[in-house]
């Protein structure tokens, strides 16, 4: 597919020497790519996992490290590049943020994602297009300076593909509105200051027409965050609990009734990871010498049916770096990415799960009892993620849904949903519902 | 390598554009219709266009030896567009095979010789490699090459029956892969020579035409180092990899725009069948091979341009990726379009054909997924 650069950004040259000679002041360059090189059977830690389930320590340490490296990029012209300089802001085009990610990625720079995947990616964006002036002043400034940290209150139990049927009910009483209901899936919302909420004010109104979002606090009364322990063991997400929580009317984002709106704010701002490319603990599973290592452990380096496997996915391994390479060499020019990305996360996501699965049937019997043997129980705890890579972030089903639609411009599936009022939705386990 | 003439991307797109009309023009599906059942199987006056108005054949000669100098991310462009067409086209096996053997060989009498009339479109190649069960492997060449007199010491002779050979009917060049006693070397045998008989095979893609050559004390030529084959045929391959990598992306896109465009037009149960998710899924599926099918044949291109160590790597890997991303797509397309897809009319049938070829031309999955491994060193 052909990209179209974005016109009207004049020369990146002059931003790109700047981004280096901020980063060359600050950061040191990532290590060699081929990670699989330095490699040794035996040697070091054998933990392969995809969720980083740290310990509260390790986590809290994390979290500074990002608060100090945003901080950073602040303080020198780079913590929000698009964003309009009122609020602390560059004042810059998407494009220039592009090519800062791009060229960070060169860097070796502590993870920011805990602020900056929802918080700064998503929410952000979503404040400055829909809140009220005193709001923007109160909150921007500090989300991007590194403090405060934001999520994402949207998926419900009932509202997972289909967020627009959210059912967490918001009833105005005066100047305030009374928050009731539950969110689930809610990355950092043990860390976060604020969050945006999706809530039902109109069941009688069609489902996308009778939703409004608010700002909460967090630290508001009634507000009740619970991790949630996911298959693998670990606890990466929540669910949150508002249990009449009252938020003010100036804590509103954008009309009454008209949050659909403004969560497609929130959504358009999602950017895909770059799949795969992300150097995260996974990594090392797709790397050829590691898969290689494992199966010469194992006894298996001549069995044909298991060489088969590792070439085949080898191979979509490699096509799925080269999506990468080529969109990020692309975006560093300045030209932004076309499908590359959502076929990259789904291909991520189906790698990782082969890998896991070849690793664990080549060590047969010592992938499910702890042996001792260096690098073979281990890989049970990526195999436990690799079902919640299907699912993340839009499950394959909804990712081929916008492949199809909006790459390949196919129709719709006819709603029956969206004409009829909320509350005569049927739901699920039940015939027809009442709201 | 440094003497590439890298071509930008913007560059590259209008060379895309080019090619695409012009094939467009020239052979459309009619065309291409024509063509495969006539008895050239190819049309020499689209060639001597695509030569003379293009310069196409000489695209990635080196300028030494009277081509442009352009590298593998510009032939893969133009065979992109060839196997989006369908193009029967003496090009692949001229300009992919018979020109980079030569190049490989490193015999430079033997490209001044032979590349200025490739690279202007009067000297069409062959690459004869395959024998018997097709296997492009060194091990498996019995053809035999002697030297003629009593010293040894007189001209090559050529015996043996060389088989699959693209373009091996109809080629003025006979590039062909023969054993002495220092093992595989690489000859040229000319079109004219006696003792050669060519025979067309009956292929199962009838755009690509294929013959058996066989050869019988036939007079020919060593290219480059005797015994030097083995490592030749390496690089060979490699490149051939990326080239019909290249093509098999260029089909597997035209295969995702034909099930895109009928599933959007073709109305049953009173909806476009596009919007039911069983077959809006699948054509989700094809964009996602056909993604991954471009990438890794624009990739591995671009690491051969680069000399980058891990082409080899990627070479293999990008044939074993549009391998299946082009079976996949020619094969669903079908699916989509139902029983219209199953006609001969429908042109459908034409892209599994190539699909299915190209998929077993260098030796087949089971060959690619060994190659990638031996060049992994697992």
């Amino acid at each position: 597919m052909a990209h179209d650069t974005e016109g009207g950004v004049g020369d990146l040259s002059a931003f790109t020497a700047e981004v280096r000679a901020f980063l060359d002041a600050h950061a040191p360059t990532a290590r060699g790519e081929d990670e699989g090189s330095g490699f040794v059977w035996g040697a070091g830690d054998d933990r392969m996992a995809y969720f980083s389930s740290d310990t509260p320590e390790v986590e809290k340490q994390k979290i500074q490290q990002a608060r100090d490296w945003q901080r950073t990029r602040y303080e020198n012209g780079f913590g929000w590049i698009s964003g309009p300089e009122e609020y602390g802001g560059r004042g810059l085009s998407p494009t220039h943020e592009m090519v800062y990610n791009a060229i960070e990625s060169e860097y070796d720079v502590p993870d920011t994602g805990v602020l900056s995947v929802v918080g700064l990616g998503m929410i952000g964006p979503t404040i400055l297009a829909h809140a009220q002036p005193h709001i923007k002043d109160r909150w921007l400034p500090e989300m991007y300076r590194g403090d405060a940290i934001a999520c994402q209150l949207f998926s419900e139990p009932e509202a997972g593909s289909d967020l627009a049927s959210v059912r967490t009910r918001a009833v105005r009483d005066g100047s305030t509105w009374i928050l009731d209901g539950q969110k689930v899936w809610t990355s950092v919302a043990h860390h976060s200051r604020i969050g945006v909420a999706l809530t039902r004010t109109n069941p009688d109104a069609p489902k996308h027409k009778g939703i409004t979002a608010f700002l909460v606090d967090m630290t508001l009364p009634g507000v009740e965050v619970r991790p949630l322990r996911q298959m693998s063991g670990g606890a990466d997400f929540n669910e949150v609990f508002l249990n009449e929580v009252r938020v003010p009317d100036d804590h509103r984002l954008g009309e009454v009734d008209g949050g659909w709106t403004v969560a497609l704010t929130t959504l358009m701002n999602e950017r895909a990871t770059v799949g795969g490319d992300d150097g995260g603990p996974a990594a090392a599973a797709l790397s050829p010498q590691r898969l290689a290592a494992v199966l010469r452990a194992s006894g298996t380096v001549d069995d044909g049916a298991v060489r088969s496997r590792l070439a085949e996915l080898l191979a979509d391994v490699m096509a799925t770096e080269h999506l990468n390479s080529r969109a990020k060499r692309g975006m560093r020019a300045g030209v932004a990415p076309g499908p590359e990305m959502s076929v990259s996360k789904l291909m991520y996501g189906q790698n990782l799960t082969r890998a896991a699965h070849l690793v664990t049937d080549v060590f047969g019997p010592r992938a499910i009892a702890d042996s001792g043997d260096w690098g073979t129980y281990a890989w049970s705890e990526l195999l436990l993620a690799t079902p919640a890579l299907r699912i993340l972030g839009g499950t394959e089903e909804i990712m081929k849904n916008i492949l199809a639609e909006r790459v390949l411009g196919l129709p719709k599936e006819p709603g029956i949903d969206t004409k009829s009022p909320f509350r005569e939705l049927r739901r699920s386990g039940t015939g027809k519902d009442k709201a | 390598m440094s003497d590439v003439v890298e071509l930008s991307d913007a560059e590259l797109d209008e060379l895309r554009s080019t090619v695409r009309s012009f094939l467009e023009s020239k052979s459309p599906e009619d065309a291409v219709r024509k063509v495969m059942e006539s008895e050239s199987r190819y049309d020499p006056q689209v060639w001597a266009q695509m030569a003379d108005q293009l310069r196409l054949p000489g695209l990635a000669i080196p300028e030494a030896y009277g081509g442009d100098g352009f590298g593998q991310a510009a032939l893969g462009v133009v065979l992109e567009e060839m196997g989006r067409a369908l193009a029967c086209s003496p090009f692949f096996a001229t300009v992919v095979l018979g020109a980079q053997a030569l190049l490989a060989s490193g015999d430079t009498d033997a490209c001044a010789r032979h590349l200025p009339g490739i690279a202007a479109g009067t000297t069409t190649a062959a690459l004869a490699v395959a024998e018997r069960t097709g296997a492009w492997d060194p091990e498996e060449i019995t053809t035999r090459a002697v030297r003629r007199g009593e010293d040894g010491s007189g001209e090559w002779e050529l015996t043996g029956t060389k088989s699959f050979v693209i373009d091996g009917a109809s080629a003025d060049l006979l590039l062909v892969m023969a054993r002495t006693t220092a093992g595989p070397s690489l000859f040229t045998v000319d079109r004219g020579a006696p003792d050669l008989t060519a025979e067309p095979m009956e292929t199962l893609d009838a755009t690509r035409a294929m013959a058996r050559l066989r050869l019988d004390g036939t007079p020919a030529t060593l290219v480059g180092t005797e015994g030097a084959g083995g490592p030749l045929l390496a690089r060979v391959l490699d490149l051939t990899a990326v080239g019909l990598a290249a093509e098999q992306a260029g089909g597997a896109a035209r295969c995702l725009e034909s099930s895109t465009e009928y599933a959007g037009t073709r109305v049953q149960f009173g909806r476009p069948i596009g919007s039911f998710q069983a077959v809006k899924h699948k054509c989700a599926d094809i964009l996602v091979q056909v993604e991954l099918a471009q990438a890794a044949a624009r990739e591995s291109a671009r690491l051969a341009d680069l000399g980058d160590d891990g082409f080899p790597v990627a070479a293999a890997a990008a044939h074993m990726t549009c391998s299946r991303a082009y079976m996949f797509a020619a094969s669903e397309n079908i699916q989509v379009h139902g029983g219209i897809g199953f006609t001969w009319e429908h042109f459908a049938h034409l892209y599994f054909r190539r699909a299915k070829s190209s998929q077993l031309l260098l030796g087949g999955p089971s060959a690619s997924r060994e190659r990638l491994l031996e060049r992994l060193g697992i």
